[in-house]
């Protein structure tokens, strides 16, 4: 059970995890942007476009503009789940010494990075918890979730939990064997899992959110690149450049009318153009 | 379907209360509508815009524009509102067994 | 239809009048769903939307129709969750897996009829987009809604009637040619009385350099707007015409059927080319703007004109136009398909302020402003009520501003929604108008 828990079940989880991302920005990928959905004003720059997208992923300017309060608890909570995710890969890759890089002595960068640790994942807890109460508090957000939706924060919340609790004097983590562990897994040579029952909780759970994550709303990860990126698709320019045409698949009538005058009769609902 | 009664023939209505069949108007039908559409009483003037909008619409196909169904009956806007309230799209052209006025209107 | 939406769909009759085929009741869930299907794999932002969200909320407190109805299936997410629903038991695997855990939902009886009420309770206005954190655009998934449900042989009956007209004459109100000519001529008489010049009205001309659309309601209640067109391009002495084939920048299709939509925009590219213009300029029409200029590429490939507003048009014209400033206190309202889906932000404006003395702002205003209720076709009459609620927060914008002269509403479906607003909210003296109708009536004339 351990070793299916411990060196077979991280790389189902991780290739779930990236194949079923990728597949995901795939299907949407290759369905077509029939007509330009540009959202005025909009930037008129590749460097705008970009700047555009960054900044609404990374600030969140719109919540921000609507609801300040949402706003600055999604925010906390997206950024210090990903100082918690950072903090892991310095955190352990250098167990805590990531901070001498910069010129802290040894004792100074793991107090550092305990500290951080703590504040992120305290942030971490609180603002999931008010996400959850405020799901609960608000009518309409309440009857419109899911119970994937609680799913979801709870699962982060029990990892966070878990997480919070391995940093317990108590509960003896080795962080020596847990990078050893994770080594071991990343270069295809996976030694057994660190018998430690919170750890293995934690890990587990990870894992399990990893499977989950491509077939729940969290693929927003993506999807938010992806439904930004046509928000700021440039506006057709007229008279139509040679060579541009944009594809529509669903239209009754299969070829653009020619230049010259047709019939306008249309047939509807009688032929699918296919797909 | 509704129907408005006159003189013992049933005239088809659509939903909006418009005659369905233009061919079926007759100046009791104005008079079985004046009822329904808040006109008291339908006087000359009532009968002016009436056959006004009649003509116009046997030649074009299709109800003048307000401003010059105004100028050539000598109202404003404000008198044909007080004539029929529900207005001359509304009002005068449900009267006058025009289609209804659609679009943007 | 066991849920009866406020709307009155049309009949079979009306149905295959507008060129539209009924489906009977035993195929239509298989139909619906080859036809979400379709649309799925055709349209990647209907895809994509549906998929992204995740039900924060909070786009309710940013939606007029939800702030206005209180009504839960009138928010932008709630709403969307009437496709999205179906959409995950059908084609996720969330939702072909865990079922109503990952909300999918099966189809029912009912889902036609609540579809019916809701998404025609959608302004199709883009707000939601402007604070959702991802951007999406509930305006897609209704135009989707609405497009399945027309090729189902399911539609409004104002809707049927307007495809009808648009078959027929190329324009919402059914304007044959003859009547064109005559309201044309009756337009210059009312120039002519005014400023005693020969202000022309061109139909049909052939060899015209500009072709200009205008909305067919310039043609019946909104003439002050055709008028202010004409003497602009009379004072610019610009070669141009309006094509009595195409007597319509609006085009309904987008806002119920995209097939309809192809055909009303190549009405536009044939009569453009017709006549030969190099340019055209379409008139104060809000989603026929939107349609104009986002749609023209995808509906029928390149064309070889330019395609202006004619607030574009007019706002890179202003300094040659011999304009008197009116003295006003004037504020504009921006409408969705021009600030939000069209781009046009500044010009407006700019062309406001060197007609009118005072030119205020309401808030929020340009890509934030509120739709006036009426947006996406929503002018039947037996939704009065409903409308009256969508309204609901631009009547507070406006009553914000204290007093005014004028409301420029620079489109027809928000000429035709916002005086029932304005007079049910206690602002009926208010006067209103579009934009072009102010540039008429600040032109000077030098009189002969």
């Amino acid at each position: 059970m351990l070793y299916f828990i411990g060196q077979v079940f991280p790389y189902i989880a991780v290739g779930v995890f990236v194949a079923g991302l990728a597949w995901r920005v795939l299907s949407w990928l290759k369905v077509p942007v029939p007509f330009q959905l540009t959202m005025f004003p909009a930037p008129e720059t590749t460097a705008g476009r970009i700047m555009t997208i960054g900044k609404q992923l990374g600030l969140f300017t719109s919540l921000y503009k609507s609801d300040r309060t949402l706003w600055f608890w999604a925010w906390i909570m997206h950024v210090s789940l990903a100082m918690v995710i950072g903090g892991h890969i310095v955190g352990i890759g250098y167990l805590t010494k990531q901070f001498c890089l910069i010129g802290f002595s040894p004792d100074a960068s793991t107090a550092l990075s305990i500290a951080l640790g703590t504040i992120s994942g305290l942030a971490l807890f609180i603002s999931l918890i008010v996400l959850f109460y405020r799901r609960t508090a608000i009518p309409e957000v309440k009857r419109l979730s899911d119970p994937a939706d609680y799913f979801d924060l709870l699962l982060i919340l029990a990892i966070v939990i878990n997480g919070m609790h391995m940093r317990l004097p108590s509960v003896h983590c080795d962080l020596e064997s847990i990078r050893a562990y994770i080594v071991g897994l990343v270069t295809f040579s996976p030694i057994p899992i660190p018998e430690n029952s919170i750890f293995i909780a934690h890990f587990f759970l990870v894992n399990i959110l990893l499977m989950y994550f491509p077939f729940s709303k969290l693929v927003h990860l993506v999807g938010s690149v992806v439904n930004r990126a046509m928000l700021v698709e440039a506006a057709p320019v007229y008279p139509t450049p040679a060579g541009v045409r944009r594809q529509v698949k669903f239209f009754a009538k299969e070829e653009y009318a020619s230049e010259t005058a047709t019939s306008h009769s249309q047939g509807t609902g009688s032929k699918s153009s296919g797909v | 379907m509704d129907y408005i009664e006159v003189n013992g023939v049933k005239i088809e209505l659509d939903e909006d209360g418009f005659i369905v069949e233009p061919d079926q108007w007759s100046e009791e039908l104005v008079l079985a509508f004046a009822k329904t559409e808040d006109v008291p009483v339908v006087t000359e003037e009532h009968w002016k815009v009436i056959h006004y909008l009649r003509d116009y619409f046997k030649q074009f196909g299709i109800a003048p524009m307000i401003r010059k169904l105004c100028k050539d009956t000598g109202l404003s806007l404000k008198e044909i509102y007080d004539l029929f309230p529900s207005g001359p799209a509304k009002g005068a052209c449900k009267l006058a067994g025009l289609p209804k006025p659609t679009g943007c209107v | 239809m066991p849920v009866k939406p406020p709307l009155h769909i049309a009949k079979e009759q009306e149905v295959k009048a507008a060129g539209f085929k009924p489906t009977p009741e035993s195929e239509v869930k298989e139909k619906f769903l080859a036809k979400l299907d379709e649309m799925r794999s055709s349209m990647r932002s209907l895809m994509v939307m549906l998929e992204t969200c995740t039900k924060c909320g909070n786009c309710a407190q940013q939606c007029h129709s939800f702030l206005g109805t209180n009504d839960y299936n009138n928010f932008p997410a709630a709403r969307a969750e009437l496709m999205r629903r179906v959409y995950k038991k059908y084609f996720t695997t969330s939702g072909k897996l865990f079922g109503r855990f990952a909300g999918a939902e099966d189809f029912d009886d009912e889902l036609i009829s609540k579809w019916m009420t809701y998404f025609y309770q959608c302004n199709e206005c883009r707000r939601c987009a402007q604070f959702c954190p991802f951007g999406i655009d509930t305006a897609e998934v209704t135009i989707t809604a609405r497009h399945i449900m027309s090729e189902l042989g399911i539609m409004p009956k104002f809707m049927a009637g307007i495809a009808a007209n648009m078959e027929k004459t190329g324009n919402n109100m059914g304007i044959p040619r003859p009547a064109t000519i005559d309201c044309a001529e009756f337009m210059e008489d009312e120039m002519r009385e005014e400023t005693g010049l020969d202000i022309k009205i061109p139909v049909d001309k052939p060899n015209s350099d500009i072709l200009y659309i205008p909305s067919s309601a310039d043609f019946f209640s909104n003439i002050d707007t055709m008028i202010g067109a004409a003497k602009m391009f009379h004072v610019l002495g610009v070669n141009w015409t309006i094509s009595s084939k195409v007597l319509e920048a609006a085009n309904f299709g987008l806002l119920f059927d995209f097939n309809a939509m192809q055909a009303q925009n190549l009405r536009l590219k044939e009569a453009a080319l017709e006549v030969g213009a190099s340019l055209v300029v379409q008139g104060e029409c809000g989603h026929g703007w939107r349609a104009a200029k986002m749609y023209t590429e995808g509906s029928n490939g390149p064309v070889p004109f330019k395609i202006v507003h004619v607030l574009e048009y007019t706002a890179e014209h202003l300094a040659k136009l011999p304009l008197s400033k009116l003295p006003m206190r004037v504020t504009l309202h921006d409408p969705c398909n021009y600030a939000r889906a069209g781009d046009i932000i500044e010009q407006p404006r700019q062309i406001i302020r060197s007609c009118v003395e005072e030119f205020v702002e309401m808030t929020p205003n340009r890509e934030e402003n509120f739709c006036c209720g009426g947006g996406s076709g929503i002018l039947m009459d037996e939704m009065m009520e409903i409308r009256m609620q969508l309204g609901k927060k631009k009547a507070e914008q406006v009553k914000a501003l204290g007093n005014l002269d004028y409301f420029a509403v620079p489109c027809s479906i928000c000429k035709a929604q916002l005086p029932h607003v304005m007079k049910h909210y206690g602002m009926g003296s208010l006067s209103m108008g579009g934009v072009m109708d102010l540039v008429g009536k600040a032109m000077v004339f030098n009189k002969e």
